[in-house]
């Protein structure tokens, strides 16, 4: 039984005296991302990687950065949010099990490529890289009846857009390119801040 | 549009009308700058959908570039103080 909630006048502010703190949302517009929480996590993120990322791999440390505090600041409801994380998931445990897989080949002494597998060590490494190739492979996408040719280059821009209906699709679209917008200008904001100093 | 988002939801039948899918695709027109689509004018839902897939790759363009300059930003800056200031500024 749905309750309609009326909004809340909101709670007189109490003095913040840790800026560091997530400042809570109140009455939290599921349509648009706050703000606040896509600079929270993105800027803590950019502290960590001015820590202890080296330069040469800043500027994709903070791209990926920029998308996964942007899924971890939207709502957690969002198809395309958790395919995000999901990815961002999945190539840190790819990345992991390559460099596993390389020292693993390096380690060994010299097998032909088409040779024997017998060996337990040669199976496990050909079904990773088999599921590898799974994951990587680009799912077809699921195309429906009346549904314009255009959907399909949509559907591979937003993540996790290959499963949905299409009328899923067009919202979950407006969701992402209202998030990426934000995201975009609060890293707009930011070079310009660090830039004007 | 609390009564629309539900009867979506009942939709397990699929039962989406042709106006809502219309109506979602004109709230994607809303969302395009206005460099790219007259916002007033009725325009095929195609050509929608092509601008917003222009639209998310240049945005994903611009995340890669912007990520590029502040990846030199923060070489040459003190992180501490403008995270404060930032934080300030972003929390009043």
């Amino acid at each position: 039984m749905a309750v309609k909630r009326t909004a809340p006048s909101p709670p007189t502010p109490r003095p913040n005296p840790n800026p560091n703190r997530r400042a809570p949302v109140s009455g939290a517009d599921a349509a648009s991302p706050s703000k606040r929480m896509l600079a929270f996590h993105f800027i803590r993120a950019l502290a960590r990687i001015h820590r202890s990322t080296p330069v040469p791999r800043r500027t994709r440390t903070i791209r990926r950065a920029a998308y996964s505090s942007m899924a971890r600041a939207a709502n957690p409801r969002r198809v395309w949010s958790r395919a995000l994380l999901q990815q961002m998931r999945a190539r840190r445990a790819r990345t992991r099990r390559a460099a596993v897989l390389r020292r693993r080949v390096s380690a060994a002494p010299a097998t032909p490529p088409g040779g024997a597998r017998s060996i337990t060590g040669e199976d496990q490494e050909s079904t990773t890289l088999a599921a590898l190739a799974r994951t990587t492979a680009a799912a077809v996408p699921h195309r429906q009846a009346g549904e314009p040719a255009r959907a399909d280059a949509l559907r591979r821009l937003v993540p996790g857009g290959n499963e949905m209906e299409y009328s899923n699709l067009l919202e979950e679209t407006a969701d992402y390119v209202r998030c990426l917008r934000a995201q975009v200008q609060l890293m707009q904001g930011l070079v310009d801040l660090f830039s004007g100093r | 549009m609390s009564s629309r988002r539900s009867r979506s939801r009942q939709s397990g039948s699929s039962r989406i009308t042709e106006e809502q899918i219309s109506d979602l695709v004109s709230k994607l027109q809303d969302l395009l700058p206005e460099a790219r689509l007259q916002s007033n004018a009725r325009v095929p839902s195609a050509r929608v959908l092509q601008e917003t897939c222009n639209y998310i790759r240049s945005l994903h363009r611009e995340v890669d570039d912007l990520s590029e300059r502040l990846s030199e930003l923060l070489a040459t800056s003190d992180m501490s103080s403008a995270q404060e200031a930032i934080i300030r500024s972003l929390l009043m």
